[in-house]
């Protein structure tokens, strides 16, 4: 007998400039279909339908409107930013539907019709910023790309910075795009900040990262780097030389210890190839299709509200580790990890959260008068909910 | 001098500082139903230098927190401001631009005539407070003044400061002025000027 298929909508821009972040989030959903039309656990197959918006923002809204018009879907995972979110964030809450987000995001958000399934700001940026803090300087460099990322990101720096007794050193943006680094590669090197805060994304952050590589190794320096973004697949991107040492956070990362990572990575390789790699938003995707699933067999129906509430506290033990909604603010339980990239286009983990930490989209939790206050500062000390920490390395 | 009540909107002419096709055109048929003219601006482009316009209704997302004319739009006229992104970077930026009202997007025809009639009645608000305030500071700036014709008439007719005082402002209310014009005047005249009553 053939198993009920359910219509699921998939939006990927496979051009624009954010077109091979998206190109890995579109495999990893399409492996995740795949492997749960295949399996026996599930007595249902997805139907995907994918839409293309090209990377122009407003085509996000006529992606989704034509899935739900004309494919019925009740589901679609997509969006990378969270301008093209903000788009489909009104046809979902119209119409009922759900946006499954596998991106991490600046937070500030909480729609009933969407489920985040990236990390919030408590997740990424707080325990980097903390990392910084407490082994590295108080005093830090920022550039980032001149957007609502940075944006927010360099206000969650400051603000935790400040408290600290620390300093922003210099606050510098470029455009989306570009890559004429020169003058503040210039900058940093003449100023040997003690910690350059990079909020950079796509080719500005590589052309970044390359530049200074190439003038702090000439002037002899070494410049600590923190991301809250970068993953595997661009540090091929960058280069092996100057992608290595960057600090970063993230909720995934390829080396990743466990049998369900070691089997995704492996299941991945196979499919994509031993150069492949695999990043946080691919492998965030991989969940959102999984999370999915999980909820409507749990349901027994893909009906939206059902599916929602089903998919609320049910655990997933991910590539990534136990995954789950949390039903008060439709965000995931994630576990934080910091790693440096090393040689090879892996990350180094040397620290991660010995539990999911609850998200906090709203940066709510965050207790600044904790920080500065205490001798030997600890994450623990800025979140309140937030768990013991290991170290994993 | 009568003003225009908020309630009414008709013929007040509206900017439109806003990027998304969408909801320009739920704005301009909202604005039109309400008898409103409109002109429309790219929020790329610097601010017009002269702004006809009555109300600004400005795309908060359309414009980037760190552009160089993004404050050249502070000015008089009220700004309603179209709010996407709740993150507490863009809503600083916004702070400063002293919105008069604001509308959360996406938007509907609901919920427009109501902000700006909030726009209209704050911008109100906001002239009669500056200019109380400036009526208040113009006071002070003549205690000075005030304080040396009282002394003045103390000494010249041999009179307590209550009395002096309560002859400087007798004498202003019978010329109908102010007590801080005719303190000056009677400074310049060394004592209480020989002033014809007003008509």
């Amino acid at each position: 007998m053939t198993k009920p298929s359910i219509p699921l909508g998939l939006v990927f821009s496979q051009s624009g400039p954010y077109a091979m972040m998206a190109g890995e989030m579109r495999k990893s959903a399409l492996m995740a279909v795949e492997e749960i039309n295949q399996s026996d656990e599930f007595d249902f197959t997805f139907t995907p339908h994918l839409r293309d918006p090209a990377g122009v923002v407003t085509g996000y809204h006529t992606a989704c409107a034509d899935l739900i018009r004309e494919e019925h879907v009740g589901h679609i995972v997509g969006c990378y930013t969270s301008a093209s979110r903000k788009q489909v964030i009104p046809i979902v809450e119209r119409t009922e539907r759900l946006l499954w987000h596998p991106a991490r995001y600046e937070g500030f958000e909480s729609s009933d019709n969407v489920i985040y399934v990236g990390a919030a700001p408590n997740q990424h940026a707080v325990p980097l910023v903390r990392h910084m803090l407490d082994h590295i300087s108080t005093d830090v460099f920022c550039i980032g790309s001149n957007y609502i990322w940075t944006w927010e990101m360099n206000r969650v720096i400051r603000e935790i910075v400040t408290s600290a007794g620390g300093r922003i050193l210099a606050e510098r943006l470029l455009e989306l795009g570009e890559t004429a680094v020169d003058h503040i590669v210039k900058e940093v090197i003449n100023r040997k900040p003690p910690a350059v805060f990079n909020t950079l994304v796509g080719e500005s952050s590589y052309a970044f990262m390359r530049a200074l590589h190439a003038a702090a190794t000439r002037a002899g320096l070494s410049i600590p780097m923190l991301s809250c973004s970068l993953c595997e697949p661009e540090l091929k991107l960058i280069g092996s030389a100057a992608s290595v040492g960057c600090i970063t956070s993230s909720a995934y990362f390829e080396s990743i210890e466990g049998v369900e990572n070691r089997s995704f990575v492996a299941r991945w390789k196979a499919r994509h190839g031993a150069d492949s790699s695999l990043s946080v938003d691919g492998q965030s995707t991989y969940v959102c299709v999984m999370l999915l699933a999980r909820a409507i067999r749990r349901a027994g129906s893909a009906d939206v509200g059902d599916v929602r509430r089903a998919a609320a506290n049910h655990r997933y033990d991910s590539p990534q580790g136990p995954v789950w909604v949390d039903p008060d603010n439709n965000h995931c339980f994630l576990t934080p990890r910091l790693a440096r990239s090393a040689p090879g286009c892996q990350f180094n983990i040397f620290w991660e959260a010995d539990a999911p930490e609850r998200p906090d989209p709203y940066l709510s939790n965050l207790d600044l008068t904790a920080i500065g206050t205490r001798p030997e500062k600890s994450n623990d000390a800025i979140t309140k909910r937030s768990t013991h920490l290991r170290i994993v390395k | 001098m009568t003003r225009p009540s908020p309630f009414s909107v008709r013929g007040r002419c509206a900017l439109m500082v806003m990027r998304d096709e969408r909801e320009i055109s739920i704005v301009r048929r909202q604005l039109s139903r309400l008898g409103m003219t409109i002109s429309e601006h790219d929020p790329a482009e610097p601010p017009p230098p002269n702004q006809a316009a009555d109300v600004i209704l400005m795309d908060a997302d359309s414009i980037p927190i760190k552009s160089d004319h993004a404050t050249l739009w502070k000015g008089n006229v009220p700004i309603i401001a179209l709010i996407g992104t709740e993150t507490p970077s863009r809503l600083k930026w916004l702070l400063d631009l002293r919105p008069a009202s604001f509308l959360i997007k996406p938007l509907r025809s609901a919920g427009l005539y109501t902000a700006l009639v909030v726009a209209f009645d704050s911008a109100q608000r906001r002239g009669d407070e500056a200019a109380h305030i400036e009526k208040l500071e113009d006071r002070v700036r003549s205690r000075r003044v005030v304080f040396a014709a009282v002394l003045q008439i103390m000494r010249g007719l041999d009179i307590s400061e209550k009395d002096a005082f309560t002859l400087i402002r007798q004498t202003a209310m019978r010329h109908r002025t102010t007590i801080e014009v005719l303190s000056a005047e009677i400074i310049a005249a060394g004592g209480m000027p020989n002033r014809p009553r007003s008509a």
